[in-house]
């Protein structure tokens, strides 16, 4: 047994723990938790829980179903909120096959493949997201959403209701061991922005998967409801989350070099450049709902084309103001993807589309310096920017011709995830919306 | 005597001691006798030399330097002296030129002694030589840099004289002299410390500092030239500040390996490689002894824990090294009870066993199958494997390890002292390789002159180039067969009657053994080993000495407990047969041909033991070739022919058809034979039997109405069998036509038809040991519901009025397999119009097809099944393929001639030539055919049955993916890769087919 196996179970001893929360996520990156007994923690440990994965969205069909989860030590935490009642904690889990070998529909194999990949060739992938989402104050099926305050960026509000809410998430976060950067009240009413530490890819993955949960907790403790629905309010911003990307190669910052444009080396540039030629085929997992597309089609800080831009808060792609004295923070940051996305598929189609870039030597083209929204789209095309996918349809159509995306996914997840949001488009298309009813049953 | 028979009789002298440049060596000789003369035949001391030539001249010009007449005086007083120079300046040109440079060190082969001196010694001779103290604590260089790392280069030159010395002129052991060369590099590496520590700023966060040796290094059996392997450790004072100690040991560590490699005026000691170290190249230089003791438990790998077995302190400071070997030891010894131990053994093996440059592949001493690594891999195994339980197994040193292996019984006495043998001498060769140069090579040179020298510095003075030879090939092969020595022959002696006295591996050793090597059933196949081994038969002692090789064959293939059950099961079948003994006493290959064949296919496992004397099949390669078509059907006529009623004609066709079956499996599992030339064979056996058990068929009927047959008849294959391109496993497709003989009626000739038709399915299907031949008859007209057999008329009547376009497609496949060759011409020509129609498919026809196939795609896939995975019906699986390429030919064929063809890949490939297909898409469409075909043939053959879907895991996914060439680790790479090349091939199917 290794040092951290136990460690967890003499925490567990010694903290009164009573159940233990086996984490896991299903390709559409929605949570998946079974609970355990501490005594058969240890079995988990050195065989995997058994579990019949048919029943899980995207894993296996009936015929093939036995799976095992295993619980990776090291994420080991006690669960800070109340309504799990005392002693109780989670571990996140790698899917296995019954002979122990790693499942193909794991999501989070997926990415430790795609980061494999990248160490391969001496890369090691940071990130640092920012997360938005919504407060309501009513739930969701009682009318429409009701923001709780209507506040704008940064405002410090005297209700206290948001600041409140979110210094207890902190806490909580805190509490969980992952670290918080920085939080403030975001653009649309009732919208928070919490972005969490630099961390490596998988902790980022992971730690979204628990920040969901937590904001979620915490809402429903205070008598809110939190959402991370990518466009939530007509006519509110959309929630986003912005994440922050770099490379290192050992301790260094491969996407800096001193004295280069805006310091960026030329594999960063590479890396750009691959994240806008395959963007159209990665949007539909960076954006993997019909709503994620009323958010990039509402402008302002939502991007809807393949471009980047120093500091241009409407390209895709952004390059931060570089600062002196720390080269290690020369980073780029994608705008487009949202926070319902699944964490561990759309980092890792990012990274695999920065590491084409890296691999082909593709060139950048020139960023774009105007708010990209206010060209024409003869301007658009003739300054080469493609654009995103207006729409999950597209998003598919785009997803199924990608090689690349079908190589990151692996086939399993590639087939599935298609099927299923060919579904869901088939479905919302039979949907008369609102928006019909109120602008045609009157003159029609 | 005249000047030029002197001149002659110098020239014999040095010829006589083995000089090929006489000449030049005379010269030498003279200038030496100026010098020094000898007495007598005091020169003659030049015939020990390994390298005459050589010997004469660097001693000629150690004569000239201001130490000559020391030398001289020396040589004159005692001719050990000599002999001593002449071994060493005669073996390595690069110790002479370094003599010849440094004269005073002369001493050190003059005076050497065969006791080998103590570390310690060595250690103190270097630091001084940099200038530091030895009894200090912590030594510290007081030479500036630059003269340090000449100083330290000399005078580690200067000790490797005296190691030399030892070596090839006192006789030394190998074992000694390795252990030598180790402690030597652990005085280099302190005084390298030395001089690392003296260029530490003066404010430098003081350290503790330990160098740990690993690999040759650590197991003290270095070489002359090989890497130094190393992983450093450090520790704060206490109170002191870890992040700054850390920053100052890791200034020692990089120090400490420029100090080594750098290369000066005096060369380079050797690379300093600290890649063992906890994430090898990624990872930090220096870690704490916290930091290892975490790293060990929580990430390492086995490898990491097998390398970790020749742990030793090896310079700085003793008790933290000593520290780091206390708290890492204990998890070496746990590395078996890891995870995936035996996986990654097995991975680690193989590796081992395919890690050779082709190029050097016959000359290389360290590394592929039975080379120096090899033999020291597989006794770190056993270590690790037996270790656990028995503490007297835990040198670190290969041949001590060796020893112990041996007296407490985990590998035979015999073998290990054979293989203790074969070391050694292989060992010796590459020192004495290296010590010429002093490069780091492990290839013997094959220049005549080198192998010369080097023959005779081992002792084969005679004819030292083919004696040398001769033994390297003979430790060789001794080597080669180290698997079966060490880890596989003591697994009979656990099951055996051993002599009194005789250590043998307990039960629970040989469980823990075979576990090791992949058998899941330890207590199984100790039982089957016992079967085969015990008693006094010769079948008995043929299986002991055979069994070790055939477990290792076993071991490879993924269930290696079912191959020995079959072996014991064909063993009992024929075990008696003179023949099959000597078959597998004399061809090594045939016994390893049928172990992998027993442990990777039940398919062809079970057509064997239907008739084991099939085994003589895989005496010669050749013979797992198919045989052609026309071989079959002669011999499936003639068996037909000397019987004596239906039956016995049908039971002899088939026994003919279940040999040629086991010959293509065979031919498919040995990968021998590709997947085309297997359905091809395959056909022509189905081909062969059916015309033959169909003409006796006709003869039986003909017996019974006492006259010739009123009808001829033929039979048409579809399907696959018309494609001649058959799975194992497959049913034959066919059509029944017959055409009455004149005159007769036919509702008559049609019922006679019917019952020839009738014995022929009656026979070939009926229970018996030989596989069934199962026709499918559902294309015919109708389907189901329509006559088995018609008429040719009929036929034709049927297809002019109701014929569906898909019923034209099924035609694309129909060819005569057997009965009346002219009837099957006229079926073929009446059918031709239909499926090549003139002018191609009209709109609606393509459009009936795509709206049937799309149906089928709906409707015939079973519930719940993968799309992905169905290699029949999936997507882009066989029939996405083939209705693509039957579209294509239909529309085509009546202008592109090539395309009238039966067979699938031949078709596609018509159409690329024919201009009808991009080459990138027949490219995508056939590489999902052979692929989907490959793996229907794959799970047929590792099952015994066939199945339509891809397996996904376990044991069934393990032997698909064995056969199919995946390593155990990748295996689920090939689910991955078929759902790829099937993905492709659909994109490229609904541009092609769908017209998408």
């Amino acid at each position: 047994m290794d040092k951290q196996t136990d460690f967890v179970l003499r925490t567990i001893e010694e903290r009164d723990i009573r159940f233990v929360r086996l984490w896991f996520t299903d390709v559409l990156g929605t949570l998946k938790s079974v609970a355990v007994a501490p005594a058969e923690l240890e079995a988990a440990f050195s065989e995997g829980l058994g579990f019949d994965g048919s029943a899980i969205e995207g894993f296996a069909r009936v015929h093939e179903s036995d799976m095992l989860a295993r619980p990776d030590a090291s994420t080991f935490s006690v669960l800070p909120w109340r309504s799990e009642g005392p002693g109780v904690a989670r571990m996140f889990c790698d899917i296995l096959m019954p002979d122990g070998s790693p499942s193909y529909a794991d999501s989070r194999y997926v990415l430790k493949r795609t980061l494999s990949r990248a160490a391969d060739l001496g890369f090691s992938f940071y990130t640092h997201p920012e997360v938005e989402f919504y407060l309501f104050s009513n739930s969701p099926g009682d009318g429409p959403p009701e923001p709780i305050d209507h506040y704008g960026y940064f405002d410090n509000s005297p209700q206290r209701v948001g600041a409140d809410f979110r210094r207890q998430a902190i806490t909580m976060l805190e509490a969980m061991g992952i670290s918080v950067e920085f939080s403030h009240h975001e653009g649309g009413p009732g919208q928070q922005e919490i972005d969490l530490r630099y961390a490596d890819a998988l902790s980022t993955a992971d730690n979204l998967m628990t920040f969901r949960l937590v904001i979620k907790e915490v809402a429903l403790e205070q008598g809110l409801y939190a959402s991370f629905m990518p466009k939530p309010l007509n006519d509110a911003p959309g929630s986003g989350m912005h994440t922050h990307l770099s490379l290192f190669e050992g301790d260094r910052n491969a996407f800096y070099e001193a004295g280069a444009p805006y310091q960026l080396s030329p594999i960063a540039r590479s890396f750009i450049a691959g994240l806008l030629t395959h963007a159209p085929e990665f949007t539909a997992v960076t954006n993997q709902w019909v709503n994620s597309y009323k958010r990039l089609a509402a402008g302002g800080e939502a991007p809807a084309w393949a471009c980047w831009g120093h500091n241009n808060r409407s390209a895709m792609v952004r390059v931060p103001m570089y600062k002196p004295s720390k080269g290690n923070s020369t980073r780029v940051e994608v705008r487009s993807l949202d926070t319902a996305c699944n964490p561990y598929l759309a980092l890792s189609v990012m990274l695999a589309a920065g590491l084409k870039g890296i691999e082909q030597g593709y060139e950048l083209p020139p960023g774009a310096e105007d708010d990209v929204w206010a060209l024409t789209s003869a301007e658009r095309r003739a300054l080469g920017m493609r654009p995103l996918p207006t729409s999950l349809d597209q998003a598919i159509t785009e997803m199924e011709r990608s090689e690349l995306v079908a190589e990151t996914l692996g086939e399993h997840v590639f087939d599935f995830f298609l099927r299923n949001k060919q579904a869901e488009w088939d479905d919302y298309r039979r949907h008369v919306t609102g928006w019909e009813l109120d602008r045609y049953l009157p003159i029609l | 005597m005249s000047d030029q028979q002197r001149v002659a009789s110098d020239e014999a002298r040095v010829v006589r001691w083995g000089c090929e440049h006489p000449q030049v060596a005379v010269q030498h000789v003279a200038r030496l006798e100026s010098i020094c003369p000898l007495p007598g035949s005091g020169w003659d001391v030049f015939a020990q030399a390994a390298d005459p030539d050589l010997a004469v001249s660097r001693l000629a010009q150690l004569m000239d330097t201001a130490f000559g007449g020391a030398i001289a005086e020396e040589l004159r007083s005692d001719p050990q002296v000599g002999s001593r120079l002449v071994a060493v300046l005669g073996v390595s040109e690069a110790l002479a030129d370094h003599l010849i440079r440094h004269p005073y060190q002369w001493t050190m082969i003059a005076h050497a002694e065969l006791t080998r001196p103590e570390a310690l010694d060595l250690r103190a001779d270097l630091l001084r030589a940099v200038g530091a103290d030895p009894e200090s604590a912590e030594p510290c260089a007081a030479l500036p840099e630059e003269a340090a790392l000449l100083a330290l280069r000399i005078a580690y030159r200067g000790s490797l004289l005296g190691t030399a010395t030892r070596d090839v002129a006192l006789g030394a052991s190998l074992d000694d002299v390795a252990g030598e060369l180790a402690d030597l590099a652990d005085a280099a590496l302190a005084a390298g410390l030395a001089i690392a520590r003296s260029g530490l700023a003066p404010d430098a966060e003081p350290c503790r500092f330990a160098v740990i040796g690993m690999g040759k290094c650590g197991g003290r059996e270095l070489n002359y030239v090989s890497d130094v392997d190393v992983i450093f450790v450090a520790e704060p004072l206490p109170g002191g500040d870890e992040s700054g100690a850390i920053k100052t040991a890791t200034r020692l560590a990089t120090g400490l390996m420029r100090a080594c490699n750098a290369a000066t005026v005096e060369g380079s000691l050797w690379e300093v490689d600290p890649a063992l170290r906890p994430e090898g190249k990624q990872g930090v230089l220096v870690r704490t002894l916290g930091s290892h003791i975490d790293y060990y438990e929580r990430w390492a790998k086995t490898w990491e824990f097998q390398a970790l077995l020749k742990a030793r302190v090896s310079a700085g400071d003793s008790q933290l090294g000593s520290a780091y070997l206390e708290a890492i030891s204990p998890m070496v010894w746990r590395a078996a009870e890891r995870e995936g131990f035996v996986a990654d053994v097995q991975a680690m093996r193989r590796r081992v066993e395919s890690n050779i440059p082709v190029q050097h592949a016959e000359r290389q001493l360290k590394l592929g199958p039975g080379g120096l690594r090899d033999v020291e891999f597989s006794v770190q195994l056993l270590q690790l494997v037996h270790g656990r339980s028995d503490v007297m197994l835990r040198s670190p040193t290969t041949l001590v390890a060796l020893e112990a292996l041996a007296t407490w019984g985990y590998v035979g006495l015999e073998d290990a002292s054979t293989l203790g043998a074969a070391y050694r001498f292989l060992r010796t060769l590459e020192h004495r390789i290296q010590i010429y140069q002093l490069k780091r090579t492990h290839v013997v040179p094959d220049a005549e002159s080198d192998l010369r020298r080097i023959g005779r510095s081992m002792g084969f003075r005679f004819d030292p180039v083919t004696e040398l030879t001769q033994e390297w090939r003979r430790h060789s092969r001794e080597v080669r067969r180290i698997h079966e020595k060490l880890f596989y022959r003591p697994l009979l002696n656990a099951v055996a009657r051993l002599g009194p006295g005789e250590a043998r591996l307990t039960p629970a050793a040989a469980r823990d053994r075979l576990e090791a090597l992949g058998y899941v059933d330890a207590v199984g196949a100790l039982r089957q080993l016992e079967a085969l081994t015990s008693g006094v038969s010769r079948r008995a002692a043929i299986q002991r000495t055979l069994l070790p090789v055939l477990l290792g064959w076993f071991a490879d293939a993924p269930d290696p407990d079912s191959g020995l059950l079959a072996f014991r099961r064909v063993s009992d079948a024929l075990g008696s047969a003179p023949w099959y003994l000597r078959l597998l006493r004399d061809e090594s290959s045939t016994a390893e041909r049928m172990a992998r064949l027993l442990s990777s296919s039940k398919f062809a496992t079970n057509l064997l033991l239907s008739a084991p004397e099939a085994v003589s099949l895989l005496a010669d390669e050749t013979e797992l070739q198919p045989r052609s078509a026309w071989q079959v059907r002669t011999e499936c006529e003639a068996a037909a022919g000397r019987a004596e009623n239906l039956h016995g004609a049908a039971v002899a066709v088939r026994g003919v058809r279940r040999r040629e079956m086991f010959r293509v499996a065979a031919g498919a599992v040995l990968e021998l034979t590709d997947g085309e030339a297997v359905g091809r064979g395959l056909s022509d056996i189905a081909d062969a039997a059916i015309a033959a058990t169909l003409n006796a068929a006709i003869r039986a009927v003909e017996e019974d109405l006492g006259h010739e047959l009123p009808t001829r008849i033929a039979i048409i294959g579809m399907g696959r069998l018309g494609g001649a391109e058959l799975s194992f496993g497959s049913d034959a497709d066919v059509m029944f036509v017959h055409d009455p003989q004149p005159g007769i009626g036919d509702k008559e000739a049609t019922d006679i038809a019917m019952q020839v038709v009738g014995e022929l399915r009656r026979v070939l299907t009926e229970p018996s040991t030989e596989p069934a031949l199962d026709f499918d008859a559902d294309l015919r007209p109708e389907g189901k519901n329509g006559p088995l057999v018609r008429s040719i008329a009929s036929y034709t009547a049927y297809y002019e009025r109701w014929s569906a376009p898909w019923e034209s497609q099924a035609l694309v496949r129909a060819r005569v397999v057997g009965g009346d060759s002219a009837l099957g011409a006229d079926f073929i020509t009446m059918v031709d119009s239909l499926r090549w129609p003139n002018g191609g498919l009209t709109s609606d026809a393509i459009r009936e097809i795509r709206r049937l196939k799309a149906r089928m795609e709906a409707e015939r896939l079973p519930r719940g099944a993968d799309p992905t995975l169905h290699t029949k019906l999936g997507r882009g699986g066989l029939s996405d393929v083939e209705w693509s390429v039957q579209l294509l030919q239909m529309q085509h064929a009546h202008k592109i001639a090539g395309l009238r063809t039966t067979n699938t890949l031949e078709a596609l490939r018509a159409c690329v030539s024919g201009g009808v297909l991009a080459e990138s898409d027949a490219a995508a469409l056939s590489s999902a055919w052979i692929l989907a075909t490959r793996v229907r043939d794959a799970i047929t053959l590792a099952r015994g049955n066939s199945n339509d879907v891809v397996p996904t895991a376990g044991r069934e996914l393990g032997g698909v993916a064995h056969l199919l060439g995946y390593l155990p680790s990748e295996r689920g790479a090939l689910v991955e890769d078929y759902r790829r090349v099937t993905r492709r091939a659909r994109a490229v199917m609904d541009r092609v087919f769908y017209g998408v």
